[in-house]
């Protein structure tokens, strides 16, 4: 088994069995799992929540998960998404990634892969929190001048 | 055994004849025979046409040569005709002039009293007949029109003119020249008189000569003629002067209607009508009452056109080989080459036909995969969970349930798959060619069914009305399938999100079963419309333009028929009616 990651990770599918079992072998694995079925209830639970990584589905009825993908990302640019679909076509993963996913996953996906990547994106997501911190800090020692 | 076969072999020409025969006298059966193969056909007509178009030019421009070389030598000849006319006419007044010139010459050389002496008058006479030969008798006539002197064959020593026409008229005028005139020995003669005035006494008198008429014939002969051409003199009257080789003698009337101008030489072409001279020339002589007349019958022109006739009909006569021989060439590489043409674009489009078939079992892969793929993640995720609940659990009594429910749910997307793959199953038959009885609601559902996801996931309204009623037919499912997805797929790409798809199933007629699919897109064009059903033509950008032109090609196959309306922004519907027997599968 993989090391255990504390990450806030939000799960993005119209599939309810899904999202019931793969939320379970999160939980199993140490991280806080959300779900919701569709990108508008996405949309309401990133306004309410910081996650630390986001994996949305890309074909879902309503709306879909690269117009998803793309209001989040214009509402919360920091946030980690990664892209999953039972298309497995390149196009699709192409045009995920451009607008601005972290990375892509094909359906059925191995849970190992699954894990490694959400840490990967919770990473990437405490070097930008850091980096954001920092440059805080350094704006605020410019600014007072000490 | 023989004799039977002989009778036989008779009998086969016979037949043969009167095929042959049936053929000539049979335009409809001749055309049957031209349509027997369609580039044979379509050669035998671009050669008919082209050597019609090639070869009635040339026999228009071969005529319109013909009769311009024909009319130009006919006008050569009659300036030809005029020019010798215009020679022996100024011959003859030539001759006449030099003759009256003597007459004044004498008379204003020698007094009356002089040339009433006889032997003046002879000695004159005799000198004048060896100078200029044809002059028959000379004689001096006073005012009161009797002849003083003579001198000459006859004795007219004496006659009294003063009655006579000339007479009256050179009192008035100088000079006369007579028409011609019998004279005693019954030869023809003309008479030249000049006046000589004697001013003091307030008198005249007159010397006039006779000359023989054989001296003006030979002027007249001379214009260079054929053996039906006729030369002669005529006096204005039309009284022949000469004698003529059709027209009779001297002093006979000329019996033909004759008009010219006084100034110039007429040539005249008789009208069909005009009886015997085809050309007629008249040259009247200046001073004199004569006309010199040329009739040409010999029509010389005529001849020299059967030498270019000749050229021209061995050159006409090539030129058909030659033209008809290229065009034969021509066609048949041409023809040649669309033949091969049409069967690379058979084979072209076959190949066509096969990717586009390939294409839309790509379209309905990536559909399957996607509908695969959704219950396969459910599975691994529920073997997962299985696997880390074993591994983090040594009580697998308490999770029993837990175990049963999981394996369920593994089954259920099982059976999501092969329902899946059955369908699939199901439409791939449509490669071979069946006669299955099938409803088609049935067909259109499963169509439907692999087509619902992109439906829903574009929002897209489906909205289904399929009669319950219609009978079952009997055709292709496979086929017939192929044309529902064909046409919702187009229905899919013309409507915007949120749009309407109307599908809709009736029985039209107890023939027919109509299925009907309506989407509220942009519509199609009326230009466009024609078209969608040719092959290679698309609207959308991208496909191979094969997806109508080939489920047109499958209903006709199956003896049903495609139609459709269109109105822009408005959207498209497609009917398709199925026959509820198919007469070919």
């Amino acid at each position: 088994m993989t090391e255990e990651i504390k990450a806030d990770v939000l799960l993005v599918d119209d599939e309810e069995q899904f999202l019931k079992v793969l939320s379970q072998r999160m939980e199993g694995r140490g991280l806080k799992v959300d779900t919701s079925t569709s990108g508008e209830e996405a949309l309401e639970k990133v306004k309410g929540k910081d996650f630390d990584a986001i994996v949305l589905d890309l074909a879902m009825p309503g709306m879909s998960g690269i117009e998803t993908l793309k209001r989040i990302r214009s509402e919360h640019p920091d946030l980690q998404i990664i892209m999953l679909t039972g298309h497995g076509s390149v196009e699709k993963g192409v045009e995920a990634i451009k607008a601005g996913a972290v990375d892509f996953l094909e359906k059925p996906a191995d849970m190992n892969k699954i894990m490694e990547k959400i840490s990967e994106a919770k990473r990437k997501r405490v070097l930008l929190v850091e980096k954001k911190r920092e440059a805080q800090v350094k704006e605020i020692l410019q600014s007072k001048g000490w | 055994m023989s004799e039977h076969n002989e009778q036989q072999e008779e009998k086969n020409n016979k037949t043969r004849i009167y095929k042959f025969l049936r053929v000539l006298f049979h335009p409809r059966d001749f055309l049957g025979i031209l349509s027997e193969d369609r580039y044979k056909s379509l050669k035998i007509r671009i050669v008919l046409l082209d050597a019609v178009l090639s070869l009635l030019p040339l026999f228009i421009v071969v005529t319109i040569s013909y009769f311009w070389f024909q009319q130009i030598l006919k006008d050569d000849f009659k300036n030809q005709l005029k020019w010798e006319l215009e020679n022996t006419k100024q011959s003859i007044e030539f001759f006449l002039e030099e003759r009256l010139s003597i007459l004044r010459f004498i008379t204003s050389t020698y007094t009356y009293e002089q040339l009433s002496d006889q032997r003046t008058l002879f000695d004159i006479f005799t000198k004048f007949k060896r100078e200029f030969p044809g002059l028959a008798d000379i004689g001096v006539i006073d005012a009161n029109g009797i002849q003083r002197t003579y001198s000459g064959p006859y004795r007219l020593a004496g006659a009294d003119y003063s009655n006579q026409t000339w007479f009256n008229e050179i009192v008035v005028r100088s000079s006369n020249l007579s028409d011609v005139f019998m004279g005693f020995r019954k030869i023809p003669h003309f008479a030249i008189a000049v006046k000589r005035e004697v001013p003091d006494k307030g008198t005249f008198w007159i010397l006039r000569a006779t000359i023989d008429m054989k001296i003006l014939q030979k002027y007249a002969s001379a214009v260079n003629i054929r053996e039906d051409d006729d030369v002669f003199i005529i006096n204005r009257e039309g009284v022949l002067q000469t004698p003529s080789r059709f027209h009779g003698n001297v002093l006979e009337q000329y019996k033909e209607n004759f008009s010219f101008r006084e100034d110039n030489i007429s040539i005249k072409e008789a009208g069909q009508s005009e009886g015997t001279c085809d050309i007629c020339g008249y040259a009247p002589i200046k001073n004199s009452p004569w006309v010199l007349v040329a009739v040409i019958r010999s029509s010389p022109y005529a001849k020299i056109p059967n030498i270019f006739r000749n050229e021209l009909l061995f050159i006409t006569i090539i030129s058909i080989f030659f033209s008809i021989a290229v065009t034969i060439a021509l066609v048949q590489t041409v023809v040649n080459r669309i033949k091969k043409a049409d069967q690379a674009r058979e084979v072209a489009i076959a190949e066509t036909e096969h990717a586009s078939k390939m294409a839309s079992i790509g379209r309905l892969a990536a559909g399957v995969a996607h509908e695969i793929n959704n219950p396969l993640a459910i599975i691994n995720e529920k073997a997962g969970l299985m696997k880390d609940i074993l591994e983090g659990s040594r009580d697998l009594q308490q999770k029993r349930e837990k175990f049963l429910s999981l394996i369920g749910g593994i089954f259920d997307s099982v059976n999501r798959c092969r329902t899946v793959t059955h369908r699939l199953l199901g439409f791939s038959r449509r490669m071979d060619i069946s006669h299955d009885t099938i409803d088609i609601n049935d067909a259109l559902n499963e169509v439907i069914g692999f087509l619902e996801k992109e439906i829903i996931y574009r929002n897209i309204r489906l909205d289904l009305d399929l009669r319950k009623d219609i009978p079952k037919v009997v055709t292709d499912k496979g086929q017939v399938q192929q044309v529902f997805l064909n046409i919702i797929n187009n229905a899919i790409d013309a409507v915007q999100e949120k749009g309407l798809i109307k599908i809709s199933s009736y029985s039209k007629d107890e023939h027919f079963v109509r299925v009907s699919i309506k989407d509220n897109g942009s519509g199609i064009p009326r230009d466009k419309l024609k078209h969608i059903f040719e092959p290679f033509y698309t609207t959308k950008g991208k496909g191979t333009g094969l997806g109508l032109s080939i489920s047109y090609g499958i209903v006709q196959r199956l003896g049903g028929s495609i139609h459709v309306e269109s109105e822009i922004n408005k959207g498209t519907n497609f009917f398709v009616d199925i026959p509820i027997r198919s007469e070919t599968v």
